[in-house]
C-alpha cells in the first residue's frame, strides 16, 4: 500500500514538473508589461472577454468568428497591457500547424483601459518577448 | 605420334573485339539514355518550380490588392476624395483574375488543402467587401468601430488562409527541389555504378586480350624459332653455288610449313629437298623439322629419291595422325662431280632448271605425300656448267597482283630467266619481286633454293637429256 502511495506521489511530482516546464515555455510571464500589436497588415488587436472564446475564434470558421465577434474589444496598436496569466500552446489557428499561447491581460491604456481580456501571443510585443516573424 | 598443343584461334580474338564493341555500344546507349532521362526530369522539375514561383507571386499580388483595398477605403472615409474610390475599384477589379490564376495552379499541383484555404480566403474577401468596405463607402461616418472590428476579423481570416497557402506552396517547392536533387543523385550513383561496371569489364577484356596477344606472340616467336632452327642452312657442295631466301607472310598467323634442305650425303653426293606442308602455324613449322630429319635419315640408308619419298609417305600419316595434312616435296640427289641429278617430286611442281636464258619446269613424278601410298618415279637430269636448279614453294607462284591474279609457274619461269647467274642474288630477287607483286602483303611464306653448278675441274659430264625410270627399279647412285 505504501508503495502505491509512494508511486502516486512520484507521478504527482513528475506531473508538476512537466506542468512547470510547460508553463516555462509560455511566451509571457505574469506581471510583464507588454504592448499590443496585431501585425503590419492590420495592427489592431482583438481582446477577448474569455479564454474559451479566444480559442474558439482562432480555430473557427468565418461564421463562427462572426458569431463570437460581439465578445471582442478592438484595441489600437500600441495599447499597453499587463500580463495576468499565460497558458502555452492552446490557441490553434484554422490553417496553421503551430499553436499560440493564450495570454490573460489587464489593459492599461486606450479606450478599454482597466478591462481584463485574452489575446494570443502573436499579438503582443515587449521586453523579453522574442521578435515575432513580422516586423513592426 | 606428334601431338601439338592447340592455341587460341583468331576467331576468339574476333569474338573478343565484337564483345568489346557490343559492351562499348551498350555503355554509350546507357549513357545517352541516362543523360536524356535526367535532362527531361530536371526540365520537368524546373518547370514545376517556375509554376510554384508564379503561384507565390500571384498570392503576393492578391495580398497587396487586399492591403490596397483597405487603405483606399480608410483614405476615402477620412478624406472623402473620389480618386480613392476610383483607385479602390480599380484594384478590386484585379482580384478576380489573380484568384483564378492561383486556383488553376493549385489545382494543377494537386494542392487540395491549399485550394480549400483559397476558397476561404476568397469568401472572407467577398464578405469584407459586402459587410465592411461597401458599408463604409456608402456611409463613411456610421458605426466605424463596429465595421473596423468586423473588418479586422475578416482580414485575419484572409491572412490566416493566405499564410497557409504560402506555406503549402513553399512546402511543395521544397518537395520538388528534394525530388530534383534525388533524381540527380540517383543518376549520379547509377552512372558511377555503370562506370565501375564497364571499367571492370574493360579491364577484364583488356587482360584477356593481352593474354591472347601474348599467346599469339608466343606462338609466332615459337614458330619463328622453330623455323630458324629447322630451316635448312645449306651446306657447301662441291662445284655448286647455293643461294636461298625465305620470305615470311605478312600476317604472323600465316607462318607456314615451308622447308628446304641441302645435305651432304658424301664427298660427291648432295641431298636437295624442298617441301611445303599444308596448314599454317606451329603445327606446320614443327612438321618441317620432322620432314627434314626423316628425309635425311632415309637418304642415308638409300640414295634413291623415289624410295625416299615412298618411305616418307608411309611414315608420315602414321606419325602425324592428322588425315587432313599433306606435303608436297621435291627430293633430289645431286652428284656434284658428274652433275647428275636424280629427283622425284611429290606434287611439287615449282622446280625449275635454268640453262642460259632457257628455263624448264621439272615434272611432278607422283602425288602429294600423305594422301595415298604409291610408288614415285625417279627422273634423271644432267646439268651443265652454268645451269641452275631453282626450287621454290607455292608462295612464289601464288603471289597475287593487285587484281588477284597468281603469278603461276610461267611467271616464275620468266622471272628466273630475267635474273642474273648468282644463286643467292636470284633467290633474294625472287622473294623481293613476289613481295612487290603482292603489294607487301604476302599471304603465304615463300622459300627459294637456288643451286648453280660450275665445275672447277674438267671432269666431263655425261651428256644426256632427262631420262625417266620407275621408282622401284631405279638404280641408286653409287656412292664413291
Amino acid at each position: 500500500m505504501s508503495r502505491i502511495v509512494l508511486l502516486a506521489a512520484l507521478l504527482f511530482c513528475l506531473g508538476l514538473a512537466f506542468a512547470s516546464a510547460a508553463q516555462q515555455k509560455c511566451l509571457a510571464q505574469r506581471g510583464m508589461h507588454i504592448t499590443l500589436f496585431g501585425g503590419v497588415d492590420d495592427p489592431d488587436v482583438l481582446v477577448w472577454d474569455s479564454r474559451d472564446r479566444l480559442v474558439s475564434y482562432g480555430a473557427g470558421s468565418t461564421d463562427t468568428r462572426r458569431f463570437l465577434l460581439p465578445h471582442a474589444m478592438l484595441n489600437r496598436p500600441g495599447t499597453q497591457a499587463l500580463v495576468q496569466s499565460c497558458i502555452g500552446g492552446i490557441v490553434h489557428q484554422k490553417f496553421s500547424m503551430d499553436a499560440d499561447d493564450a495570454i490573460g491581460v489587464l489593459i492599461m491604456s486606450g479606450k478599454y483601459r482597466g478591462r481584463y481580456g485574452w489575446v494570443t501571443s502573436s499579438d503582443i510585443r515587449g521586453k523579453g518577448i522574442p521578435e515575432a516573424a513580422e516586423p513592426w | 605420334m606428334i601431338r601439338l598443343p592447340r592455341l587460341p584461334r583468331p576467331v576468339l580474338r574476333g569474338a573478343g573485339t565484337l564483345t568489346a564493341t557490343a559492351i562499348l555500344a551498350f555503355a554509350l546507349l546507357i549513357a545517352v539514355t541516362g543523360a536524356l532521362t535526367t535532362r527531361h526530369a530536371i526540365n520537368s522539375s524546373f518547370a514545376e518550380q517556375m509554376q510554384i514561383e508564379r503561384a507565390q507571386l500571384t498570392l503576393e499580388r492578391m495580398l497587396k490588392i487586399q492591403l490596397d483595398e483597405q487603405n483606399y477605403v480608410r483614405a476615402y472615409v477620412i478624406t472623402r476624395d473620389p480618386s480613392d474610390l476610383d483607385s479602390y475599384r480599380a484594384v478590386t477589379a484585379q482580384f478576380e483574375g489573380e484568384h483564378d490564376a492561383l486556383a488553376a495552379i493549385l489545382q494543377r499541383e494537386h494542392l487540395a488543402d491549399a485550394l480549400g484555404a483559397l476558397e476561404d480566403y476568397e469568401m472572407a474577401h467577398r464578405d469584407w467587401h459586402t459587410e465592411v468596405a461597401d458599408r463604409m463607402l456608402q456611409r463613411p461616418g456610421a458605426a466605424v468601430r463596429e465595421l473596423e472590428k468586423r473588418g479586422k476579423m475578416l482580414i485575419e481570416s484572409q491572412s490566416s488562409a493566405a499564410r497557409f497557402i504560402e506555406q503549402r506552396l513553399e512546402g511543395r517547392n521544397q518537395e520538388v527541389l528534394a525530388s530534383t536533387q534525388s533524381q540527380i543523385d540517383n543518376t549520379l550513383y547509377q552512372r558511377m555504378i555503370w562506370l565501375v561496371l564497364f571499367g571492370l569489364i574493360a579491364i577484364l577484356l583488356n587482360g584477356w586480350r593481352s593474354r591472347l596477344t601474348s599467346a599469339l606472340e608466343d606462338e609466332r616467336l615459337t614458330t619463328q624459332t622453330l623455323q630458324r632452327a629447322f630451316r635448312s642452312e645449306h651446306v657447301p657442295l662441291p662445284n655448286c653455288r647455293i643461294g636461298s631466301a625465305y620470305g615470311a607472310a605478312s600476317s604472323h598467323l600465316a607462318v607456314g610449313g615451308d622447308v628446304f634442305d641441302v645435305h651432304r650425303l658424301s664427298d660427291r653426293l648432295g641431298l636437295v629437298i624442298i617441301a611445303d606442308v599444308s596448314g599454317k602455324g606451329v603445327d606446320a613449322a614443327v612438321l618441317t623439322a620432322f620432314i627434314k630429319f626423316t628425309i635425311r635419315g632415309i637418304a642415308l640408308r638409300r640414295r634413291d629419291p623415289g624410295f625416299i619419298l615412298q618411305e616418307f609417305n608411309r611414315a608420315f600419316p602414321r606419325t602425324v595422325g592428322n588425315p587432313y595434312l599433306f606435303v608436297s616435296m621435291f627430293v633430289g640427289i645431286l652428284d656434284t662431280w658428274t652433275l647428275r641429278l636424280d629427283y622425284a617430286s611429290a606434287g611439287h611442281d615449282i622446280a625449275f632448271v635454268r640453262r642460259g636464258k632457257d628455263v624448264e619446269q621439272l615434272a611432278v613424278t607422283g602425288p602429294v605425300l600423305g594422301v595415298m601410298e604409291e610408288p614415285f618415279d625417279v627422273k634423271t637430269l644432267y646439268l651443265e656448267d652454268g645451269d641452275m636448279l631453282v626450287l621454290s614453294t607455292d608462295g612464289l607462284t601464288e603471289a597475287r597482283d593487285s587484281d588477284g591474279n597468281f603469278l603461276e609457274a610461267s611467271g616464275a619461269m620468266k622471272w628466273i630467266a630475267e635474273e642474273g647467274t648468282d644463286p643467292a642474288l636470284l633467290a633474294n630477287r625472287l622473294i623481293e619481286r613476289a613481295r612487290a607483286r603482292s603489294n607487301n602483303t604476302m599471304r603465304d611464306d615463300v622459300a627459294v633454293l637456288a643451286i648453280g653448278v660450275q665445275r672447277a675441274s674438267a671432269i666431263p659430264p655425261k651428256r644426256g637429256s632427262e631420262t625417266g625410270s620407275t621408282g622401284s627399279s631405279v638404280e641408286a647412285i653409287a656412292d664413291v
